[in-house]
């Protein structure tokens, strides 16, 4: 059991490094990036091939990778630079199949869809499975904990306000001399690379990656954790992560408790329930469950 | 001697046997794990998987089991997804103890939870078509019971040959098997005294293939290898029937599909030759199958599994012990060689119990495997298009 548990926590961590990145875009910058399965696609094909192709230690491809994905959400933020609300999210959405597609047709450099398999990672073979997680485990936790204070800190900075005020109203923070732009590039680049360093971590943990592994899933399981955890808080993003990865395997015990069911509904029983909860949740709690706390400033009379 | 319990060795000794009692518990059942595709692109397959999958299951344990002891089988949903897939399979090597995993469907969550299996020394048995599959450094930890391209290929080659091809063009749809399955064709093709004279890859999504056709019958070829979807198929054989080629045509079965033949003037596509990988449907475990599903052509999937879990089972019979490393070491010794032939697993596991060698049959086929873990033949189903139906021609 704890060989199981040690394995959830890392992809509890993956997914909640996901999410840190969805918040600094969405949370804070209000751009709704679900294009996150392409950047994560981007991180963890970068990572793989700099691995096996040009024979760097994951350390120098995972700078890589996160380099990579930044560059190509500064070019994502700059095309869709116009768009807005639902619009925005559409366009997102596609850009993430498209990455998807031409992992699953450029042959010659994503080996398609048969994916790329014995991925390297520091270990890996040396430790026993268990240990292996256990290390898999501290290292994507470290990522996580860097990249929340990281990111805390910049919300809490001039910068993150700014980012805000762009948030509420853009013609407002225009007004006020904040170049928006460079604003929304600069944060759609720095939670891409958020992601991509998911990806570059994922691919290294399951030495395995292809285009299935970057479908539309990914960017729901990431959505709901953010909201459920509070979109634009930092621990929220984070608690949210763990409490999908929690209710997505723990669901997995059903078939044991109703052995009635066929394998089929207690599959459609799962799912069910994550999305009753988040009805559940989003009647009873819309901001989610750590919400963003604004630092509110009292006028002395 | 006299033996002395102290109290403290008369604690340590009760508060053990809770611990005792729970590891004589979960040894009374041979915890199996299924990884199927219950949701997802999938989904049209996995339940019917898991139904055959159970029912198999039951009946061996209310025939008393495999070596005396229950198999508790846990299905787990892959949601068609490797990253899905992989957190079932370590729910069921780290929590259930499983000493085998069936039932993996789609290449890619096949290959992801693989690595998984072979480090815990649990037996793999997939579905999957991927020829990479295995190709990776498994130890004989895979079993795969889907003919992959290498296989597939080579039976359609011997087909054109014994129909008279000598001049045969490939047109192929890009997908990760084309090169290989051209490759295979045109070797096997060669060894039979006829030729592969060229051939194209084309992208599936073009709404005209005319140029590609032009180019192919440049090359006088006596027949066309369309290794197609349906929606590409369709207009490569209209196409080639406008550019006036009177030759023959050979592609897959899931491409010639009723809408295509429906969709297409009779002329257009009479005499089109289609051929599919085909379960042994005169095999009692094959009639077993569609008794469990009630259905009279279940799909190759649910054969196989069928056939998973009667090679789980009756391996354990064989070694006596139920264990990943176990399976591993006896499955080519009750699927192959010598022994009497049985299509039904309870009573292969009869036979067995009274020292008595088998060579299981199943629903899919013969379950003859090589030492990489593919299947060494199964049957096919070869059809003519007559009037914009499919007739059969064979299955063999």
């Amino acid at each position: 059991m704890l060989d199981y548990l040690v394995s959830l926590s890392v992809f509890a961590g993956l997914y909640g490094l996901l999410a840190l990145g969805l918040n600094l875009v969405w949370g804070l910058g209000g751009m709704v990036n679900l294009g996150l399965a392409g950047l994560f696609a981007i991180g963890a094909y970068a990572s793989a091939l700099a691995e096996l192709r040009l024979h760097l230690a994951l350390p120098a491809a995972a700078i890589l990778a996160t380099l990579l994905a930044a560059g190509a959400g500064a070019l994502l933020a700059v095309v869709t630079a116009r768009l807005k609300g639902d619009y925005l999210a559409i366009v997102t959405l596609g850009f993430a199949e498209v990455i998807q597609l031409l992992a699953a047709n450029e042959i010659w450099l994503t080996n398609g869809t048969d994916g790329l398999s014995a991925i390297p990672a520091p270990g890996r073979g040396q430790l026993s499975p268990f240990h292996f997680d256990i290390a898999s485990t501290s290292a994507v936790w470290l990522a996580v904990i860097l990249v929340s204070l990281l990111l805390w800190r910049l919300s809490q900075a001039p910068y993150g306000r700014a980012l805000r005020a762009i948030r509420e109203d853009e013609t407002v923070a225009a007004v006020a001399g904040k170049r928006v732009l460079a604003f929304k590039v600069s944060a759609f680049a720095a939670g891409s690379a958020v992601m991509g360093l998911a990806g570059s971590l994922y691919a290294a943990y399951t030495g395995y990656v292809a285009p299935d592994s970057f479908d539309v899933l990914v960017t729901l399981l990431v959505v709901l954790a953010l909201t459920a955890g509070g979109l634009g808080s930092m621990a929220g993003a984070v608690l949210g992560a763990i409490l999908v990865v929690v209710l997505t395997e723990g669901t997995r015990f059903l078939g044991g408790l109703l052995p009635d069911l066929s394998a089929l509904q207690v599959a459609s029983l799962r799912q069910g329930m994550i999305g009753v909860f988040l009805l559940l949740l989003l009647r009873f709690r819309p901001e989610g469950i750590l919400p963003e706390r604004m630092r509110r400033h009292h006028l002395e009379d | 001697m006299t033996a002395r319990i102290s109290r403290r060795t008369a604690l340590a000794g009760s508060l053990a046997l809770p611990f005792l009692a729970r590891t004589g518990e979960a040894a009374a059942s041979i915890p199996l794990g299924a990884i199927n595709p219950l949701t997802g692109a999938g989904g049209a397959y996995g339940p019917s998987m898991a139904k055959v999958a159970k029912a198999l299951v039951e009946r061996i344990n209310r025939t008393g089991g495999v070596i005396g002891r229950p198999i508790a089988l846990d299905v787990e949903d892959d949601q068609t997804n490797p990253t899905v897939g992989v957190e079932a399979a370590h729910k069921l090597i780290d929590v259930e103890k499983v000493v085998a995993i069936v039932g993996t469907w789609a290449s890619a969550v096949t290959t992801a939870v693989a690595p998984l299996c072979w480090d815990s020394h649990t037996m793999l048995f997939c579905v999957s078509g991927a020829d990479s599959i295995t190709r990776l450094p498994h130890h004989g930890y895979i079993i795969r019971t889907q003919p992959n391209t290498y296989l597939q290929s080579g039976r359609a080659a011997e087909f054109l040959l014994r129909h008279g091809c000598k001049r045969v063009f490939g047109l192929s749809a890009q997908t990760p098997f084309a090169v290989d399955s051209w490759n295979r064709l045109k070797a096997v093709l060669g060894q039979g005294g006829a030729e592969g004279v060229g051939d194209i890859i084309y992208d599936a999504k073009q709404t005209s293939f005319r140029s590609e056709i032009d180019r192919a019958l440049a090359a006088k070829p006596d027949t066309l290898f369309l290794n197609s979807y349906a929606p590409d198929l369709e207009i490569l054989l209209r196409e080639s029937y406008q550019a006036g080629f009177a030759g023959k045509r050979f592609t897959f079965a899931y491409a010639a599909t009723d809408a295509v033949l429906k969709a297409l003037p009779a002329p257009v596509t009479n005499g089109l030759w289609s051929f599919a990988p085909s379960p042994d449907v005169a095999s009692p475990a094959y009639k077993a199958v569609q008794a469990i599903l009630g259905i009279s052509d279940p799909d190759p999937y649910s054969c196989q599994i069928y056939d998973h879990v009667a090679l789980v089972a009756l391996a354990i019979g064989k070694a006596g012990v139920a264990s990943g490393v176990a399976i591993h070491d006896n499955v080519r010794r009750i699927s192959q060689g010598p022994g009497q032939h049985v299509s039904d697993p309870v009573e292969g596991l009869r036979l067995l119990a009274e020292g008595k060698k088998i060579n299981y049959d199943g629903a899919s086929g013969p379950c003859h495997f090589t030492p990489s873990g593919d299947i060494l033949s199964c049957k096919f189903l070869f059809q003519v298009a007559e009037n914009r139906h499919n007739k059969t021609l064979s299955i063999s």
